[in-house]
């Protein structure tokens, strides 16, 4: 089954003084429980068309589905709520929430969706000791290393129990040790538990864990390898 | 759990809280401080009005050709339903003359049964059988103390009291008073009762005495006319509650000021937090979830501001009844519950107003845009 579906995407940027055609014509499939690496140089596309996979944007043209549903005609409630139980988000920055226990940032995906106290709780506690952090638990961000950030970012990722994961540079920011930590808790929920990840790197190491490659350049996709 | 998120993110900005705090105590304080002091200003007042409250004052109808009210008037008066009591007065102005003064003043012939029920003697004793009684002020501009001589229409008179200034009346002014017995009055003028002073039984019984008295008196013409005291009363009461309306509303731009820096401090947050708000959205924030966060903050600023204000404005409600009526005992009323209310409900309504704009611009932001903010 096709998790995402992208049919002739092209987004411009319309700037006060020119025009730029961040993605053209991009199309592309992405079945259940693949792991796909989009690969390019900075300025390629890579993060508009992570965005507009995520529901955070808007294509100017083409059409996004996710789960088989064409995302055009959703309202901005549908659309969060989309965003909220189907898709995990991880940033190169990890965007945490600086006021909130690492516990806290894990749990506040489920508090949207409205789950009780105690359940949200439990499984924040169960998703941090997946990734490693169970001694973190109370720690706040700034009280944490880079990798932990991300780690906990991930786990904050899988709160709602999401089919797809979208990682936007996710070792970025981080060193090769913790970078490959990262990556390795990501292949995992990808093999043992069938998340669809689509990832988005200019780092060519990281091609090793995608069953699929795609390299994209100037805003169109040059090759797609793998399968 | 949106209320822990919405305290530490005021908790983030102590300093930025804090200030926003002051500025709704500080307006808060002064509206309720304010409401206090008018309410404790106008029961003053009203209580030195207390004694005549339930009194009733019947004239002669001089525009119908009558100048004075007759004796058996003044007896179907007294017999009425409700009435308590019914004091005939006469009165003249005459010329007095002490040993420095001379001049006109008004002169009242009272029994001395009913002197004594109306008025007090601060020195001296009632007493009206050839000999006067004068008021405080009368006496004081005089020099004249008990047992000295004054000469009314030619006639001599031993002062045998002096007045106590027990507030102020709208029949007889106890202060400017003088007063002789009517036996007296009668030899000195050829006046007859200018005035009845009736007194209803309870304030509530005033409507009807009046009516009784007009009723029985005026059935063919109308031959008197009937005042009620309870009138004035009303009449203050409106016209203070008015002035503490308008100085509440003066103490109330103190707190349009809160509100504005209120609106300051949250737009600021806004912006600070824009990121935090993309994020927030980009993992399952509805927008009214996010309008709910910002409000929530608005709110416990005004909460927490008003509640602190409320408490003070007892403690400044105080303070200024001390200074201005030097009376601190119409703070701790009943009455006083409804400005700290007030205070309290305008302060957090300031600051859930204020807060309304700035939660509303970050709820609109597009995840996106937001998400790309540094
Ligand atoms: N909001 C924007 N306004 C204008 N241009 C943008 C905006 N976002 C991205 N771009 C441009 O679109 C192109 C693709 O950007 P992006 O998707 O961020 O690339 P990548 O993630 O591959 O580095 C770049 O040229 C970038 O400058
Ligand atoms: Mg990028």
């Amino acid at each position: 089954m096709k998790v995402v579906e992208l049919v002739d995407v092209s987004k411009i940027y319309q700037t006060e003084f020119y025009e730029v055609k961040a993605l053209e014509n991009v199309s592309l499939d992405v079945e259940e429980g693949g792991f796909v690496v989009i690969m390019g140089p900075s300025g390629s596309g890579k993060s508009t068309l992570l965005n507009l996979i995520g529901c955070l944007d808007k294509p100017t043209s083409g059409k996004v589905l996710i789960n088989g549903v064409e995302t055009i005609n959703l309202s901005d409630k549908e659309l969060t709520e989309l965003r909220r139980d189907t898709i995990g988000f991880i940033f190169q920055t990890y965007n945490l929430i600086p006021t909130l226990s690492a516990l806290e940032n894990v749990e506040l995906p489920m508090i949207f969706k409205g789950l009780s106290r105690h359940e949200r709780r439990r499984r924040a506690k169960k998703l941090l000791s997946v990734v490693g952090l169970e001694r973190e638990v109370d720690r706040k961000p700034k009280e944490l290393s880079g990798g932990q950030q991300q780690r906990v970012a991930i786990a904050r990722a899988l709160a709602n129990d999401p089919k797809i994961l979208l990682c936007d540079e996710p070792t970025g920011n981080l060193d090769t040790k913790s970078g490959e930590q990262v990556m390795s808790i990501i292949k995992e929920q990808n093999e043992e538990r069938g998340v669809t990840v689509i990832l988005v790197t200019h780092d060519p190491t990281l091609a090793k864990y995608g069953n699929f490659v795609i390299r994209l350049r100037d805003g169109k996709i040059e090759s797609i390898e793998g399968g | 759990m949106y209320l822990e998120l919405a305290r530490r993110n005021l908790q983030r900005a102590k300093v930025r809280s804090l200030l926003a705090i002051i500025g709704i105590l500080i307006g808060v304080m002064a509206i309720s401080a304010i409401g206090i002091f008018g309410e404790s200003l106008k029961a003053t007042v009203l209580e030195s009005f207390e004694d005549v409250a339930n009194e009733l004052i019947v004239g002669p109808n001089y525009y119908a050709g009558y100048r004075y009210i007759d004796e058996k008037d003044v007896y179907q008066i007294e017999k009425l339903p409700y009435v308590e009591s019914a004091i005939p007065v006469k009165s003249d102005t005459l010329l007095v003359e002490s040993k420095k003064l001379k001049a006109y003043l008004q002169i009242y012939g009272l029994t001395e049964k009913d002197a004594e029920e109306l008025f007090d003697a601060e020195k001296g004793i009632i007493r009206l059988k050839g000999s006067c009684v004068v008021g405080k002020n009368l006496a004081e501009t005089w020099d004249i103390k008990v047992n000295s001589k004054i000469t009314i229409n030619s006639r001599e008179f031993r002062v045998a009291g002096i007045l106590e200034d027990t507030g102020a009346r709208f029949d007889i002014n106890p202060s400017t008073a003088l007063i002789v017995s009517q036996d007296d009055f009668d030899k000195i003028s050829d006046e007859g009762y200018t005035m009845v002073i009736v007194k209803a039984d309870r304030l509530d019984h005033v409507d009807n005495v009046k009516k009784a008295i007009e009723e029985r008196l005026n059935s063919r013409e109308d031959k008197v006319y009937v005042f009620e005291l309870s009138i004035i009363l009303e009449r203050i009461n409106e016209a203070f509650s008015q002035i503490n309306i308008f100085l509440m509303a003066i103490a109330s731009i103190s707190l349009l000021v809160a509100g504005v820096s209120i609106l300051n401090i949250m737009l600021m947050s806004t912006i600070e937090r824009t990121k935090e708000i993309g994020v927030m959205r980009a993992i399952g924030a509805y927008r009214t979830t996010i309008l709910k966060i910002f409000l929530l903050e608005a709110a416990i600023l005004g909460i927490i501001g008003s509640s602190i204000g409320s408490v003070l404005s007892l403690v400044g409600g105080y303070a200024i009844d001390y200074i201005i009526l030097q009376n601190v005992k119409y703070v701790f009323q009943p009455g006083i519950l409804f400005y700290l209310l007030l205070g309290f409900s305008v302060g957090l309504t300031t600051a859930v107003i204020s807060g309304l704009y700035p939660a509303w611009r970050a709820s609109r932001l597009e995840p996106i845009e937001a998400l790309r903010f540094e």
